[in-house]
């Protein structure tokens, strides 16, 4: 077989088993399938990868139409990397979610929303596959869409409203993005990106206005799905109300797939030099700088654990604008690392965060104190995420923070080492609080009696393997790095 | 077969305390005993380590050319490794006696012995990522022990430990992204990183040392960032003694002196006169810290702030920035180790029997506890610094360090601490032998002397004290090689 169907093809099965998946009888059928497609994604994209780092990347044209007319995949090592995270967290967030689903949502919609998760992934996929920035947009769309379902899915007045507010800001979203998409349509007659750089390579002085328009719709639109810091109002809200596994889906990859998106019409698209004279960078590294602190700072006051969390994850993908917004190769590159690294952390922090106040029925950070000595485990791999966030070595986010730096002095901003410092301690003010109190804390746990036994292991596995994944993005980062810059260089 | 030999007693404590946390694998009675194992196996494997391991680059894992954790082992990781293993035995078999009165025996031990492994992988480091890596874990594996009490009041003292060395954790991480920036390098040499004295920008190598020693300087306890030590007195005197006396601030010192001397090295520090810009807080260290030790009732506190001061000698002399300056502050890195152990052990001994932790209230204890009291007065007068105890050795080679730099005020002021010291540890002693009790009550003639398990190692400690004053040469020559491999 050839390697270069598996990305049309992991998404083809998505859709299909999208589809068939509400016409399973047994319950049973539908999580089984479930995790077979999941496994299977799964093993395409690393196969997928595995002959990409040996043949370097290609163009697809689908159903052999060729560019400009037909659609085209491009897969690089970035690409095919990113894929790889996608399928593999979702495959654990599904996986956890066999165990604890049944408890958030009624019964009879599990196959509706495992329906809606699959076309999320097929989605996210497209987008990071698309070599033409319409499918892109048919993508981004398909993903607000799947997203609103997977937050509404509990049907409670909170799920609602965030799923209001999510739909609004997407739409708005969407249509900034549509917009920048008519603009460049405008000026190039072009809606696949290789025809459009070449155009715009060549037109792009006799319509500046125009262009750098279009890189500001694009770049706004983006900000708001990605939750860049005054556009975030949507996601504490959606992150809360909705149940365990959306949150984890949402706050790992759903948010991801954008940027990456914006990371590819910026270089792709524009091109190095245009993004440059736009002076679009630099705005990106403020509001990037600002979400770094800003999240942080919501995230402490905030009394209510999955809040906290969703405001945590605001600050972190400060993290990937700052990268993106330092605008050299390092700083890309940690973008995309850190793409990674929070795809990891944030989910396991999620489904840590969701069995605990499943089991104990609390939702506050002051009633869950002494929660290490019923669930030692649990609280151990939140330590995990929780020292990676503070930046212990060795872990990710240690290494995103010292690359970032490093990628600051090779600016000549030393001034952003300071904010990258403080944004770290301010994580360490609301990670490690509820790590002391949960191990060392006076408990209130004690009175209530809760099974910790039953379903223990397969609760904990998906957990264990994500905990894996996140040791394995830390140690084996030199590696992770030298394959992003691989393509990165084509990139440019 | 180095690999091993260094990472062996790094892993085998780690190992070791996390059975000790689990009920299942480790039985109650069997606790204590396993402790004691692990100690004695870890001294004697620092010992085989350092006998037989050589000076090789020792990757743990590589990321790249930073991210590069190794183990190597030098002369001054061997001292500084040997000075851990040995203290951690003695205080073993001290706390096996103490703790029975404090509780949770089980989760002071776990963390007792995981401090150990990390202590142990920072003498071992071999760059100065490594170096961070296990400073960092020191800070979290020794929280659970300041906080040992569990009352809201510990809580909040260990918040202001955590805050105090994260906040430090960063300014060393701002120093080491600028020195990389510069250097490329984090490796420790003997003597500094080649061409570093030839760097351009003056000005970013002065503000990546600046920002290190504030970061280290945390844990070293330099005034004005020492507040978080006499706070954590609230921990068990064994914790105290060890960890506070020894162990994390001497991670401190130990990481200051690996900065000066094995990364940018003496010619460079002076170049950038960071020596005279740091000098100043060394000396307040001293004099602010005998002073209000002076005016401490409380008799840990009294202790800890004793330990700010003589933490500012060791810091003096590595920023005088000469072999005997050096020599003498290394030297007094082990004595005052040994001495402060034996003089919170004293402490100790006091709280466990009577409960009393005030000055006012140990009048007349001399008669009842003299055992106690003699170790703790030789103890005292080897920390003023008088002959023939090893206070006084290493004293001496300060002083002829602050004569060598050529600034006769720096041997004054070493002067005029010892003279400090003897004022707010004179008086203890004066109030135990020669002055009576108020307790009318207590008969005369009861022995308080503590314990066997407690006494036996002040005395030791004791024996020590006088040992390394009387014959210091091995000890000297040991330090003599660090000194000349770094000048």
């Amino acid at each position: 077989m050839h390697y270069q169907l598996l990305p049309l093809l992991s998404i083809l099965i998505l859709m299909f088993h999208a589809f068939t998946l509400p016409l399973y009888k047994r319950k049973k059928m539908v999580y089984r399938n479930n995790l077979i497609v999941a496994a299977m994604v799964f093993i395409m994209s690393a196969v997928s990868l595995y002959f990409v780092a040996q043949n370097g990347s290609y163009v697809f044209d689908i159903g052999h139409y060729y560019q400009p007319i037909g659609i085209a995949f491009r897969i690089g090592s970035i690409e095919a990397l990113i894929a790889v995270l996608f399928s593999f967290v979702y495959g654990s967030i599904i996986w956890h979610s066999t165990t604890n689903l049944a408890h958030e949502i009624s019964e009879s919609k599990i196959s509706t929303y495992y329906t809606l998760s699959t076309l999320l992934l097929a989605s996210l996929l497209g987008i990071v596959y698309t070599y033409d920035i319409f499918t892109g947009f048919v993508f981004l769309e398909v993903n607000t869409l799947a997203s609103c379902g997977l937050i509404a899915i509990k049907d409670t007045k909170e799920s609602i409203k965030a799923t209001l507010k999510y739909m609004i800001l997407s739409s708005l979203s969407s249509g900034l993005v549509l917009l920048g998409i008519a603009f460049l349509y405008a000026i190039t007659g072009h809606l696949s990106i290789p025809f459009i750089h070449e155009q715009l390579v060549i037109q792009a002085s006799s319509h500046q206005n125009l262009v750098l328009i279009s890189i500001i719709l694009f770049t706004f639109g983006v900000a708001i799905k990605a939750a860049l810091f005054p556009l975030h109002v949507w996601l504490p809200d959606a992150y809360t109300s909705a149940p365990t596994t959306t949150s984890a889906i949402l706050s790992s990859i759903v948010n991801k797939a954008p940027i990456f998106f914006l990371i590819k019409i910026f270089y792709m698209v524009y091109g190095f030099k245009i993004i440059q004279a736009s002076h679009i960078l630099p705005v990106l590294l403020t509001m990037g700088a600002i979400a770094m602190i800003m999240g942080s700072l919501f995230a402490r006051t905030q009394k209510e654990l999955k809040r906290m969390i969703a405001y945590s994850s605001v600050a972190q993908m400060g993290y990937i604008f700052l990268g993106i917004g330092l605008g050299n190769a390092l700083g890309l590159t940690m973008a995309i690392y850190q793409i990674f690294a929070h795809s990891l952390t944030k989910s396991t922090l999620f489904l840590t965060v969701g069995a605990i106040i499943e089991k104990t029925g609390f939702k506050t950070i002051e009633d869950i104190k002494g929660i290490g000595k019923k669930m030692p485990i649990t609280l151990a791999i939140f330590t995990l995420c929780g020292l990676s966030m503070v930046g212990i070595p060795v872990l990710p986010g240690f290494i995103n923070k010292w690359n970032l730096a490093i990628a600051s002095i090779q600016m000549g901003k030393l001034g952003l080492l300071i904010i990258i410092l403080a944004s770290s301690l301010l994580n360490a003010t609301y990670y490690f609080p509820i790590i002391i109190n949960g191990y060392f804390g006076e408990s209130k746990l004690d009175a209530t009696v809760f099974d910790t036994k039953s379903k223990n292991v397969r609760e904990l596995a998906p957990l264990f393997v994500l905990a894996f994944a996140i040791f394995i993005v830390g140690l084996f980062s030199g590696t992770l790095i030298e394959l992003i810059q691989k393509d990165f260089f084509t990139l440019k | 077969m180095d690999f091993i030999l260094l990472l062996a007693p790094i892993l085998l404590p780690l190992i070791g305390s996390l059975c000790i946390a689990s009920p299942k694998i480790m039985p109650e009675k069997w606790v204590k005993p396993a402790v004691a194992i692990m100690v004695f196996t870890n001294l004697g494997l620092v010992t085989a380590a350092n006998l037989y391991a050589g000076g090789e680059f020792l990757h743990l894992f590589r990321v790249n050319q930073f991210i590069d954790i190794f183990l190597k082992l030098d002369q001054f990781g061997r001292l500084f490794s040997y000075m851990a293993s040995v203290l951690w035995v003695i205080a073993s078999f001290y706390s096996f006696e103490y703790m029975k009165h404090e509780g949770r025996e089980r989760r002071f031990f776990t963390f007792y012995i995981m401090t150990l492994s990390m202590i142990i992988g920072l003498s071992y480091s071999g760059n100065l990522l490594t170096l961070y890596f296990f400073y960092e874990l020191i800070t979290l594996t020794t929280f659970p022990l300041v906080i040992h009490l569990n009352t809201e009041v510990a809580l909040q003292i260990g918040r202001k430990y955590i805050t105090y060395s994260f906040v430090g954790a960063a300014f060393v991480m701002i120093g080491m992204v600028l020195l990389y920036s510069a250097t490329g390098s984090t490796k420790f040499y003997g003597g500094g990183i080649d061409g570093l004295l030839n760097y351009p920008n003056e000005q970013l190598l002065l503000f990546s040392y600046l920002s290190m020693f504030i970061g280290f300087g945390v844990k070293a306890a330099v005034v004005p960032l020492h507040a978080w030590l006499p706070a954590s007195m609230i921990a068990p005197t064994p914790v105290s003694a060890l960890l506070h006396a020894v162990a994390v601030v001497k991670s401190g010192i130990f990481a200051l002196t690996r900065i000066t001397y094995y990364i940018y090295g003496s010619e460079v520090v002076k170049a950038v006169h960071a020596d005279q810009i740091l000098i100043p807080f060394a000396i307040l260290s001293i004099v602010m810290g005998s002073l209000i030790a002076m005016s401490q009732y409380h008799l840990k506190r009294r202790l800890a702030y004793s330990t700010i001061a003589q933490l500012g000698y060791i810091t003096l002399g590595i920023l005088m920035l000469n072999p005997y300056a050096l020599l003498g502050a290394l030297l007094h890195m082990i004595n005052h180790a040994v001495i402060k152990i034996n003089l919170f052990f004293g402490v100790g001994a006091i709280t466990y029997m009577t409960e009393k932790k005030y000055v006012r209230q140990i009048g007349g204890l001399g008669k009842k506890m003299p055992m106690t009291f003699i170790c703790f007065s030789i103890a005292a007068i080897s920390l003023i610094g008088i002959p023939p105890t090893n206070g006084f050795v290493s004293k001496w080679f300060l002083g002829l360090g602050a004569l060598k730099s050529g600034n006769i005020g720096y041997a004054m002021i070493l002067l005029f601490g010892a003279l400090l010291t003897a004022s707010y540890l004179l008086p203890i002693i004066v109030m135990a032998f020669f002055t009576n009790s108020k307790d009318k009550v207590t008969v005369d003639d009861v022995q308080l002397d503590p314990p066997k398990m407690m006494m036996i190692p002040i005395f030791i400690l004791t024996g020590m004290t006088v040992l390394l004053g009387l014959y210091p040469n091995p000890v000297i020559e040991f330090i003599q090689v660090i000194v000349t491999e770094v000048f």
